[in-house]
């Protein structure tokens, strides 16, 4: 009996993991559905993007041209953010790959001097 | 007593492991990637006789070079037009452009020695064939179809601060690198010479300010 109790006590420790990983992925639920999770997703083929950027006299940037695009990637999404010396957002635009580079646009009024870096992404089905 | 301990024992692990792996969710299979490209800065800076070429051409002496004047001329006169070219080398910025950087600003400082009496409209184009310091004016250089910007004389002497960054981005990326002429392009007047300084002279030499990327 003395085991038994132990064995039921072993059991309700492991319940309590098993409920604290469950409670690590709760989410607060609003009055929608609402879904969690992970999975393992692949890249359509590009192991890394550089980009350059065109100027106005001003010093404003223009455009953005990526280059490194896969081929593989023509109809998905292409992100660029424009981050600052502080790894802030400048300004973000977006276009959909049609080839091996990519020209970015809309940026706004951004100064090239204060651009630091881009951020992409590349999204698709 | 045992058996239904037992059961206990055995529900309470498989309510627990249901627990555990209730939250775990297929997201479907869409591609993602995301990366970043990290940038520096530099300033470079051109000025003097090693590091830049100007001179002016004079359509009146039309065989005549003016590469070692301390003053370069600009003005609109039919038939005695006057046009000042100057260039840079890039090649002595340091550290190095990379071709696959750019200009973030690039401004050109042009010193007037002598202002007209009346502000003039002076037109800065860029050169498109190869000049040297003994051209004239039946050897200058072509010029861009269309012009990089305009700017005023003023009436006073003044440094005048002419932004290139377009061009400037331009030849680091490559493109050739002919430099500029300065032309006035408004109505013949009297008094319309705009005079600037030049490498050769001894103080306000032209400038060539590049802030880029590498």
């Amino acid at each position: 009996m003395k085991a038994l109790s132990k064995t039921f006590g072993f059991a309700l420790a492991v319940t309590a993991v098993f409920a604290a990983f469950a409670a690590a992925a709760t989410l607060a639920l609003g009055s929608t559905s609402l879904s969690a999770g992970n999975a393992a997703v692949s890249s359509c083929g590009i192991s890394s993007l550089t980009a350059t950027r065109d100027v106005d006299n001003s010093g404003n940037v223009l455009q953005v041209n990526v280059s490194g695009v896969a081929a593989s990637c023509t109809g998905e999404t292409l992100s660029v953010t424009l981050k600052s010396s502080t790894g802030s957002s400048l300004g973000s635009a977006s276009t959909t790959i049609s080839g091996t580079t990519a020209t970015v646009t809309g940026f706004g009024s951004v100064s090239a001097t204060n651009v630091y870096g881009y951020a992409f992404a590349v999204e698709g089905a | 007593m045992k058996k239904i301990l037992l059961l206990g024992v055995v529900a309470t692990i498989a309510i627990g492991t249901a627990t555990g792996f209730a939250a775990t969710l297929s997201v479907g299979s869409n591609h993602l990637w995301a990366g970043t490209q990290s940038l520096t800065k530099a300033t470079c800076t051109l000025t003097g006789t090693t590091q830049s070429v100007d001179t002016y051409v004079n359509q009146a002496s039309a065989n005549t070079s003016y590469g070692t004047t301390t003053t370069m001329l600009v003005q609109p006169n039919s038939g005695s037009e006057k046009r000042a070219l100057i260039t840079f080398d890039l090649s002595k910025c340091s550290p190095t452009i990379p071709t696959t950087g750019g200009a973030d600003t690039a401004t050109l400082a042009l010193h007037v020695t002598s202002a007209p009496t009346r502000s003039r409209t002076l037109t800065l184009w860029r050169a498109t064939s190869s000049w040297s310091s003994t051209s004239t004016w039946n050897t200058q250089p072509s010029l861009a179809s269309s012009s990089t910007t305009t700017f005023a004389s003023g009436t006073t002497a003044s440094t005048i601060n002419v932004p290139v960054t377009v061009d400037a981005d331009d030849i680091i990326k490559g493109s050739t690198n002919y430099g500029w002429v300065v032309t006035d392009e408004g109505s013949t007047a009297a008094g319309d010479t705009t005079t600037f300084a030049t490498s050769n002279s001894t103080t306000n030499k032209p400038v060539l300010t590049i802030n880029y990327e590498k």
